[in-house]
């Protein structure tokens, strides 16, 4: 009888049928129906070794050699490496073990089977009940995943190695034994797999699939979107800027020049560009003229002896240079003559700022004194203006002459009208620290951005006319220069520690575009290229580098800008160094 | 003879060509969708020619790129014949309720039954003679204009889809084989379906290895 049962093992109805007598809740019920017939390949030799082991069970149910042999049967066979005989334990009483595991030796798989051949002549395993559950759960599994068939294998060896032992076993014992098993071969229990495979049959998902989801959050859209306004939208977008035309800002220099010598002071002004496309800087004693155009370097003025450049500006024709020196003295160059024109004193003390307003020279010292000089007569000095009592080291002429803007380390910033220069319009005392960073707005003639020093790091916007504080911005840094863009509503700054960066805003919504760490040190000296396009920035660390920040876009010809702009292009690209 | 022999050839489509016909329609529908439901403003859309249409693609920097690494995942996958299906869900970001859901299912012709193995599916040299069903060749042609059918429906759908208060996230989905190689940005999930959602099967195309259907689920309007 035992012989026509185990030649049909691979029947997964009647498997089920059996077991489900005996031992209900370790059956995987719902699952069995899945059961595969496992090819039957050495069918006769089974039954023969199974009948022989179960006669020798009885013999050696207690012994501790059925747990020995097994051992010695790895040696032999190299593809058993699992021993897996766990914590078996010891079997009870043999005789009701025997029938038991008549019962559960059937449906056994061939993997176990093969085993049951080659360990037959060695000692006579009885398979419990227990392995024929756990192979009923692998089989299963086979049948889904094809590449745990050696794995199998391997499992029936084990449990086959421990099944001497387990001979007897109740039924609680052998749920301890699958359970051994199971962790040892890191499989998921007959249990799991039914339940899981139940739980996908039900649901109609296959186990075969996994859904995966990409998880990185999508970006956020940058604006909130009414699908209304969408279906029957304009066909241009009246102001919003499409994506691909948004303005991308160049973050890196188009050209570094070396600035040796540079005087490390915040309160000089000692770089300025000219309408003429020319550049002078002031580097210690000297000033050299650097000429965007051709990318010529000449030497302006040569180791003035026994003082600095303290302050240049170019007039408004870019035909001079008004140089500040250490003494005080105040001297004007023609630059294509090479010639020094005249000297004008009056100033006690280093003269640090400076502005033109046509054929007028405003000057500021060391003492806050500002002097007002008519550069076409003699007698050159027309006004004192004062107000400031620290350093003047902001000066400011606003484009149509009408006003002027001074600051200084007085913490104060000062407006004067240029009609009653004898006391200041407005005096602001907001700012905590020097203020050296003025410009005047030039698409809105009354407004004035100014920043403060590293104790204040604001910027502040004023009304000139009505002398109101319309805006701020905290900074987080000593703000050193100011300068509005001609072709953008922007506002580029350069700031010293701790990033030493250009920082560029949007006015009036004061969002800050971009933050350019531009410099080792902190950035001296700022200066826009005629064309508005360029700002050269002078630092600390003895370089000069131009950023085309505000590059216009191809095709939005508003021709703002001066003359020479794609000469100047050219004279970049063949230009060289300062030294 | 020849002759015909020589231009069946030029239109038959390895399921190397077939995956990046697929690959490509999924990479546009997403981009569709996103536009037609306004995921992203309009404005950040530009119009492509495809299909034999105005494509309108995103052209938002962060967008296109979150797209990219999405695509290319996909595209090996859909090499190695490892999808069954692609899921974009559409959730409200506030109560982050799923409340759309465009399903593609991808059907390998060359894949073989559950019971067989799965594996060998991904083998090109068995994709055409254990093809289950037949595929009929197919132009090229044939094949945008099946496409571009598609795209005229996912636009056309709009109408009859609920209104979306805009303020919405997607997330794309993929049904993969358990055996796929999985990178690390893609993680398990929920199918994230749509409770109580009501659904309409779009149009199909084929190649001569891939059948693609598109399924649109949406939350009904209380």
């Amino acid at each position: 009888m035992a012989t026509v049962d185990v030649c049909t093992p691979t029947k997964g109805r009647l498997f089920t049928t059996k077991t489900a007598g005996g031992r209900m809740p370790l059956t995987p019920s719902p699952k069995t129906s899945n059961y595969q017939p496992t090819p039957p390949s050495i069918h006769s030799t089974p039954t023969f070794a199974q009948a022989l082991s179960r006669s020798g069970v009885r013999k050696s149910a207690k012994s501790n050699i059925a747990r020995d042999s097994p051992r010695r049967l790895e040696l032999g066979l190299s593809d058993w490496t699992l021993t897996g005989t766990g914590t078996p334990s010891k079997p009870r009483s043999t005789q009701a073990g025997v029938s038991t595991a008549t019962q559960s030796s059937r449906p056994r798989p061939k993997s176990s089977v093969r085993i049951a051949y080659n360990a037959a002549d060695r000692f006579i395993p009885n398979r419990s009940a227990s392995e024929a559950i756990s192979n009923a759960g692998t089989a299963k599994l086979d049948t889904t995943t094809p590449k745990r068939r050696p794995r199998s294998a391997q499992d029936g060896s084990a449990v086959l190695s421990s099944s001497a032992a387990t001979a007897g076993l109740s039924l609680n014992d052998r749920t301890a034994d699958d359970e051994d098993d199971d962790k040892n071969y890191s499989k998921p229990s007959p249990n799991t797999v039914a339940y899981e495979s139940s739980i996908a049959n039900a649901c109609g998902v296959s186990l075969n699939t996994r859904i995966l989801a990409f998880k990185p959050a999508p970006p956020e859209s940058s604006k909130p979107i009414d699908l209304r306004s969408q279906y029957n939208r304009p066909l241009k977008p009246a102001n919003a800027l499409s994506a691909q035309l948004r303005r991308r800002i160049l973050t890196s220099p188009e050209r570094v020049l070396d600035a040796p010598n540079i005087v490390d002071d915040y309160y000089l002004n000692l770089l300025d560009w000219s309408c003429n496309n020319q550049v002078a800087i002031g580097l210690g004693q000297s000033v050299y003229v650097w000429s965007a155009d051709s990318g010529t370097v000449s030497p302006l003025i040569e180791d003035i002896p026994e003082t600095y450049i303290s302050s240049l500006k170019w007039s408004g024709d870019g035909a001079y240079v008004s140089v500040g020196l250490g003494s005080g003295e105040v001297q004007i160059w023609d630059v294509e003559e090479g010639t020094k024109l005249r000297s004008m004193f009056g100033h006690d003390s280093r003269v640090s700022a400076m502005s033109w307003n046509k054929h007028t020279l405003t000057t500021g010292s060391r003492t806050g004194a500002l002097h007002s000089h008519d550069v076409r007569i003699a007698q050159h000095h027309t006004n004192t203006l004062t107000a400031h009592t620290g350093e003047v080291c902001g000066l400011e002429w606003r484009q149509d002459g009408a006003q002027l803007a001074s600051g200084g380390n007085d913490n104060l910033v000062c407006i004067w009208d240029s009609r009653a220069l004898n006391t200041p319009k407005f005096q602001k005392t907001n700012h905590n620290a020097a203020v050296k960073a003025l410009a005047w707005c030039p698409w809105q003639l009354n407004l004035l951005a100014t920043g403060g020093g590293s104790h204040d790091r604001h910027i502040h916007f004023w009304n000139s006319t009505s002398g109101a504080r319309v805006n701020s911005i905290d900074t987080g840094s000593q703000v050193t220069s100011l300068r509005w863009s001609t072709q953008y509503k922007e506002l580029a700054s350069t700031s010293g520690f701790p990033d030493n960066s250009i920082s560029i805003w949007s006015y009036p919504s004061l969002v800050k575009n971009i933050e350019i760490p531009a410099h080792e040190s902190r950035v001296l000296h700022s200066c826009l290229s005629p064309d508005g396009q360029t700002l050269a920035t002078a630092a600390a660390d003895e370089s000069l580098k131009f950023w085309k920040v505000f590059e216009k876009k191809a095709g939005s010809g508003s021709s703002s800008a001066a003359a020479g702009v794609s000469k100047k292009v050219d004279g970049m690209a063949a230009a060289r160094t300062i030294r | 003879m020849s002759a015909e022999k020589e231009k069946s050839k030029t239109h038959k489509l390895s399921l190397k060509g077939s995956s990046k016909i697929v690959a490509e329609f999924f990479e546009y529908s997403i981009n569709t969708i996103l536009f037609q439901r306004g995921v992203y403003p309009a404005e950040d859309f530009t119009a492509v020619k495809k299909y034999g249409l105005n494509m309108l693609v995103s052209s938002d920097d962060q967008v296109k790129a979150y797209i990219k690494k999405i695509m290319s995942q996909l595209n090996k996958w859909m090499l190695g014949g490892k999808i069954s299906k692609l899921v974009v869900v559409i959730t409200n970001k506030d109560t982050g309720e799923h409340v759309e859901r465009w399903q593609f299912d991808v059907q390998i012709f060359g894949k073989n039954s559950k019971s067989k193995s799965s594996r060998r599916s991904g083998d090109k040299e068995n994709a055409a003679p254990d093809a289950t069903e037949p595929a009929p060749e197919k132009t090229e042609q044939e094949i945008q204009n099946e496409i571009q059918s598609i795209f005229r429906q996912i636009t056309a759908s709009v109408t009859f889809l609920p209104m979306l208060d805009g303020n919405c996230t997607f997330n794309v989905l993929v049904y993969a084989d358990a055996d796929s190689d999985v990178p690390i940005e893609w993680g398990d999930s929920d199918a994230k379906e749509i409770k109580n959602g009501e659904k309409v099967q779009l149009r199909s195309f084929s190649t001569s290895n891939h059948r693609v259907d598109t399924l649109v689920s949406y939350r009904l309007g209380e």
